[in-house]
């Protein structure tokens, strides 16, 4: 009797699943028309701002909180040129700028803005001892500050490491996130692929100018494709019918995408110095006419890490706090986080960022 | 040399199926460890997730490989040998439409850049000699040119919509 009942009921319970899964799908993909809505609703930036500087196509955002300063220091974040600055402040809950806001920082934040192909011989001298050093002026001008903290995010950070040993004086701390600093590591595929025997920049960047931002995505797709091909699209399939992950799922992708171009000549500085010679570490980097001496740093430096980051490992931040001449120094690992996960992710915002914010405000007096 | 050959394909080979070996036993074991309390999609998605797991170590090795470097350069070196045809051909077409092609477009930039370094030079020696034999360095390293590019400095306002 058990023995023709048992086949019977494994085809039932079969068509059952197959046809709840069925039932599921259908209602999944009823959703799909919404998401282009949702796409543009996407606010790029959700804390209030003012734009108070420009220069070219670089704009100054200040965010003016509630009341006013506690600190009499402003902080300036400085990002990467190759995506938009508005990661920094993502979402309400998940924004980097809104912890420092919040705790009562004078807050500014940097976008570089969208360079044109005429923008291609635009240097890191340009950016760092011009565009840098005006909006610290300015920022210093308008505050009446002194000394300015500097928070600097990936490319952003190294780029805020070079100002800091370049112009010493005008900073009071120094922030990093996700700062590659030591390039001669292979941990991460990006510095195997930029070897001067696999990569050749110069005929890049003479045949395209500016670093298509096409090209930088597909080369941060390649880092981890079985992640963001397979798993992703599996990932969010199983999840569709969460609002809040298909809500947060579409803000950082539509932000991942949002790529811009490189100026040609920071590409070609950027990958020739740091990435194939390694000259930071040796302090050999020529920025303009001026060398970088990571020794000049003497500010107190927090050094932040994530340690499943996969764009720039621990490794290649981790060196700085060697590098530097400065007495007061901390690093936080963010063990399990990724690159992006440090400035968004729920982890980092109930652990780092109120960290960070009073690591700073002990230092903003 | 295809002793050579041999032996890097047999530990390329090795270390693949060394990868595949540890991520079936793992994936063997969750299955084994499975208890019937236990929720049944637990256990498969710690199935796919091993199985992924494994395929991602592959690729990485994959993508370190000397094969795939040298692919990826040949590819790069036809994506710029295409656009540079490309750039060479619209450029041509300008010319014979009697327009401005990008070529003459980057020429001037990169003259007035020039010029405007010079410039900003000259100024910064003379800025040094007025002030006395060493040039002010109070403020530290100014780029070659010591005012913002286009001298926009504005201390326009414009607030943005806060949040609903």
């Amino acid at each position: 009797m058990t023995n023709t009942t048992a086949p019977i009921n494994f085809w039932i319970q079969w068509q059952e699943a197959a046809l709840k899964e069925s039932v599921a799908f259908t209602r999944k993909m009823t959703r799909v028309p919404t998401f282009w809505e949702r796409v543009q609703s996407i606010r790029k930036g959700v804390t209030p701002s003012e734009v108070v500087y420009e220069e070219d196509r670089l704009q100054l955002l200040h965010y003016p909180g509630k009341g006013k300063p506690r600190y009499p220091t402003p902080i300036v974040f400085i990002y990467a040129l190759v995506n938009r600055p508005y990661i920094l402040d993502l979402k309400i809950g998940r924004s980097v700028v809104a912890n420092f806001v919040d705790r009562g920082f004078d807050t500014y934040l940097v976008d570089w803005g969208v360079p044109l192909a005429a923008d291609r011989h635009l240097t890191l001298d340009d950016y760092i001892n011009g565009y840098m050093a005006n909006v610290m002026d300015y920022v210093c001008e308008r505050t009446g500050a002194s000394q300015v903290n500097v928070l600097g995010y990936c490319m952003g950070g190294t780029m805020s490491t070079m100002f800091t040993a370049l112009h010493p004086r005008r900073v009071k701390n120094l922030i990093l996130l996700a700062a590659p600093i030591d390039f001669a590591t292979k941990d991460s595929l990006l510095n195997v692929w930029t070897r001067a025997e696999n990569f050749d920049v110069d005929k890049f960047v003479d045949t395209f100018g500016n670093c298509p931002p096409e090209f930088l995505q597909a080369i941060f797709l390649l880092l981890r494709p079985v992640g963001n091909l397979i798993e992703k699209p599996i990932n969010f399939y199983e999840r569709m019918e969460n609002d809040q992950f298909v809500e947060d799922f579409i803000t950082t992708e539509s932000w991942l995408n949002d790529n811009i171009p490189v100026p040609g000549e920071v590409y070609r500085e950027f990958v020739k110095y740091l990435y194939q010679k390694n000259l930071l570490t040796q302090n050999q980097m020529p920025v303009g006419k001026h060398i970088v001496n990571l020794k000049q740093i003497t500010c107190p430096v927090l050094n932040i890490m994530a340690g499943a980051d996969d764009l720039v490992p621990c490794s290649q931040g981790m060196p700085l706090t060697d590098l530097v001449a400065a007495k007061d120094r901390k690093t936080i690992l963010l063990e399990g986080s990724g690159h992006i996960g440090l400035a968004i992710g729920g982890k980092a915002q109930k652990e780092v960022w109120p960290q960070a914010c009073d690591w700073l405000a002990q230092r903003s007096h | 040399m295809n002793e050579q050959t041999n032996e890097a394909a047999n530990e390329e080979a090795a270390n693949f199926q060394k990868i595949w070996m540890e991520t079936m036993s793992k994936t063997m074991q969750a299955a084994f460890t499975f208890t019937p309390g236990a929720p049944a999609p637990e256990v498969l998605r710690q199935i796919r997730s091993g199985i992924f797991q494994a395929l991602a170590d592959s690729w990485e090795k994959f993508m370190r490989s000397p094969e795939f470097l040298e692919s990826m350069k040949q590819w790069m070196e036809q994506a710029v040998t295409f656009r540079k045809t490309t750039n060479d051909f619209l450029g041509k077409v300008r010319h014979e439409a009697q327009a401005p092609s990008c070529d003459d477009v980057d020429t001037i930039m990169l003259a007035v850049r020039h010029m405007e370094k010079r410039l900003l030079d000259r100024i910064e020696q003379l800025s040094a000699q007025v002030n006395g034999s060493k040039p002010a360095r109070t403020k530290g390293p100014t780029r070659s040119m010591k005012q913002p590019l286009s001298a926009k400095r504005k201390a326009r306002t414009t607030t943005k919509s806060p949040p609903p």
